[in-house]
């Protein structure tokens, strides 16, 4: 009772894969951030991600404005909420073992959760906004996700950019290779985790933003999007940001592969082997090494 | 002895307004404690929140009435946040240290699959109404009584329609869980019985977002009618990405989710031509349904009426009939009360085997016409004719 699969087919899901990938690439780079430059697991990073989505909700809803411009909305917020818990708590686990920083963040996430379930209530909201798909040939083309994929490739570009050529940016950089060298060299390293800390959660927010007219929103709909952005990281070398950018297109590929050519039973299953597989042989992750 | 005689006072001290409270005019007994969790938040919340409404709406129209063997009934209720071992834990507590009467199940048939061997341990029967997994009920459970239709006969009517307008092959999706399941094996058969061909079946994990690799598969195997066997979120997914991937088949049914307002809500235009099926509609011609239906959007101002909420109702309302015709809290009295009733509640019909599986409960179906629920199958109970074939996505 299985089909028959045509390249057409293949072709499909390549570009579902991809338009996800850039998603999941944008989220993860956040956590990569946080965990490369304060050695913090954070947990939640998803929660943050739920936060944007509600953000757009209501912004959507009561003002009917423009998903997409409530990024404006949501990347601020939650940086400012980012840069509010580091600040009171997570500045208390930086480089602490990782188990501390595992507890806090995981209780961070648990009050989260239940804050936006107390306001919000656990009803599922939706953003209806650009249905539809845009088909060239013989492949659909998915409106919301094809814009949610453009918007993450500019935004992690923006953030890879600042990255790579702010002087900001370097200083984050220098801290993640090595706090005591960059504080020696006058890098203010507690501000360094601050604005991280924000940043990170800005672009987990804006994930939010952009998955809030795909999928239903409620206040547990990040901790799917903790555990992929968990293995991306994973797959993409754990501190290497170009390696998250990798994992996330690479994950969003082996989602879609394994339920089309398997099943879609499997697609978890088959992507968290991958996980195993990746820790055993190449724990440094795809590309190796830690290159920041 | 002194220390004793002290420890009496205080227990005495403390319980002192409970006992005056409990006597109050008119009520002989303190009240009957119902317990029973539900999924008010996590996945399963919209329909759950329905759920405790009927019980809610049940025991306050059985208290106005002068409650039940002369004791007014009382809800103990808890929230199992969608997670089986949470209900287990919560019907444990329920029976151990709230020391409740009785039981009423909770929602979702995985959920009750998990809490069934709590109140078997305690031998306290326990009407589940929102349930409809056969397994349930077929593992030689005694204290287990079901209200629903089963799992298994839910996309009957899209079969029967299928079948009668001449359509040849069948796709199924279902989500890895018992009830989704239940209705793939079930409609599985019906399809064969009517001569219907099934081209393509395929589960996908709970907790599934992105459908494009199982969809893109369904649109390869072009089927004619697709049956959608999942819970609401994914119900409103799946329909999304089929309008995003131009999946167009004759005929597609969703359930459950597909049955609740919210999915029109959410979807708008987009439900139209959709069909799905339900336990129950406030325009079936079940005694006092209509009455039931004005009562709850007096008590709920704007919140969703569903079958949930009827069967939660109608849950109540058999337990209540047991316990009246029991004349007694006696576990096993009223558990030969159940099994002996044959009665009609606002959910319809009642009557249960010997296992407590439900024999005369009828299913309906129905399409999503112009916003509303056009009850469409069976011939019996339909309210107008169906809109068919669905067209294409694009030529809507």
């Amino acid at each position: 009772m299985s089909v028959v699969i045509t390249p057409e087919m293949v072709a499909q899901v390549v570009v579902s894969g991809l338009l996800a990938g850039a998603l999941y690439a944008m989220v993860a780079l956040g956590l990569a951030l946080i965990y490369g430059v304060m050695r913090v697991i954070n947990v939640a990073h998803g929660t943050l991600l739920t936060v944007g989505a509600y953000t757009t909700f209501w912004w959507f809803n009561l003002l009917g404005l423009n998903p997409y411009l409530s990024l404006l909305f949501s990347m601020p917020l939650a940086f400012g909420l980012g840069v509010g818990l580091q600040r009171l708590m997570v500045r208390r686990v930086v480089r602490a073992p990782e188990l501390s920083s595992l507890l806090l963040t995981f209780g961070i996430s648990i009050a989260l959760v239940n804050v936006l379930q107390l306001f919000f209530s656990s009803n599922l909201r939706s953003v209806e906004f650009l249905t539809g798909a845009f088909v060239v040939g013989r492949v659909a083309f998915s409106k919301s996700r094809v814009v949610a994929c453009a918007f993450a490739v500019a935004i992690t570009a923006l953030a890879y950019w600042f990255l790579q050529r702010t002087r900001f940016g370097k200083a984050i950089r220098a801290t993640s290779q090595n706090p005591e060298v960059a504080m020696v060299c006058g890098v203010n390293v507690e501000r360094v985790h601050l604005y991280t800390f924000g940043l990170a959660s800005a672009l987990a927010a804006a994930g939010g933003s952009l998955v809030a007219v795909m999928i239903a929103i409620q206040p547990e709909m990040g901790q799917v999007y903790t555990f992929k952005s968990f293995l991306v990281i994973v797959l993409g070398g754990a501190g290497n940001y170009p390696g998250a950018l990798l994992g996330g297109m690479f994950l969003g590929l082996v989602e879609q592969l394994s339920s089309l050519f398997l099943t879609t039973q499997l697609n978890e299953a088959v992507a968290y082997v991958l996980l195993v597989l990746v820790l055993l042989l190449r724990p440094t992750g795809l590309l190796g090494g830690r290159a920041t | 002895m002194s220390r004793r005689i002290r420890i009496a006072w205080l227990v005495l001290v403390t319980m002192a307004p409970g006992i005056v409270l409990r006597a109050s005019p008119g009520w002989a007994q303190g009240p009957i404690k119902i317990g029973a969790s539900l999924s008010l938040t996590g996945t399963y919340a919209a329909p759950a929140q329905n759920q405790q409404r009927g019980y809610q709406l049940c025991a306050k129209q059985v208290n106005e009435a002068g409650g039940v063997v002369g004791r007014k009934l009382e809800f103990v209720l808890y929230d199992d946040q969608s997670q089986p071992a949470t209900a287990v834990r919560l019907y444990e507590r329920l029976v151990t240290q709230d020391k409740v009467d009785l039981l009423l199940g909770p929602y979702s048939s995985p959920v009750t699959e998990a809490v069934a061997s709590i109140n078997e341990k305690y031998k306290m029967p326990m009407v589940a109404p929102l349930a409809a997994a056969t397994s349930i009920f077929k593992k030689g459970r005694r204290y287990i009584f079901m209200i629903q239709s089963p799992a298994e006969v839910y996309l009957e009517g899209v079969v029967e329609i299928a079948a009668r307008k001449g359509l040849k092959t069948v796709a199924l999706i279902n989500e890895d869980t018992l009830f989704p399941k239940a209705t793939v094996q079930g409609t599985l058969e019906l399809a064969k019985k009517k001569g219907l061909q099934v081209v393509f079946v395929e589960a996908y994990p709970k907790g599934h977002t992105d459908f494009s690799g199982i969809l893109t598969k369904v649109k390869a195997a072009n089927p004619d009618v697709l049956g959608a066997s999942t819970y609401f979120d994914d119900a409103v997914a799946i329909t999304r990405q089929m309008k995003e991937l131009n999946v167009n088949p004759k005929m597609y049914a969703v359930t459950v989710g597909g049955d609740l307002p919210k999915f029109y809500e959410l979807l708008g235009k987009n439900a139209e031509f959709v069909y799905g099926a339900s336990q129950w509609e406030p325009e079936l011609p079940y005694p006092g349904a209509a009455e039931f239906a004005e009562a709850y959007r007096k008590e709920f101002p704007g919140a969703d009426l569903s079958y949930h909420s009827a069967g939660g109702y109608g849950g109540c309302q058999i337990l209540v009939e047991a316990i009246r015709r029991a004349g007694s809290l006696d576990g096993e009295k009223i558990r030969a009360e159940i099994l002996a009733l044959e009665t009609n509640t606002i959910y319809g019909a009642f009557k249960v085997d010997a296992d407590g599986f439900q024999l005369a409960h009828k299913m309906v179906l129905f399409q999503w016409q112009d916003g509303k629920k056009a009850i469409v199958w069976p011939d019996e109970l339909a309210l107008g004719p169906v809109r068919f074939p669905t067209p294409p996505w694009n030529a809507r």
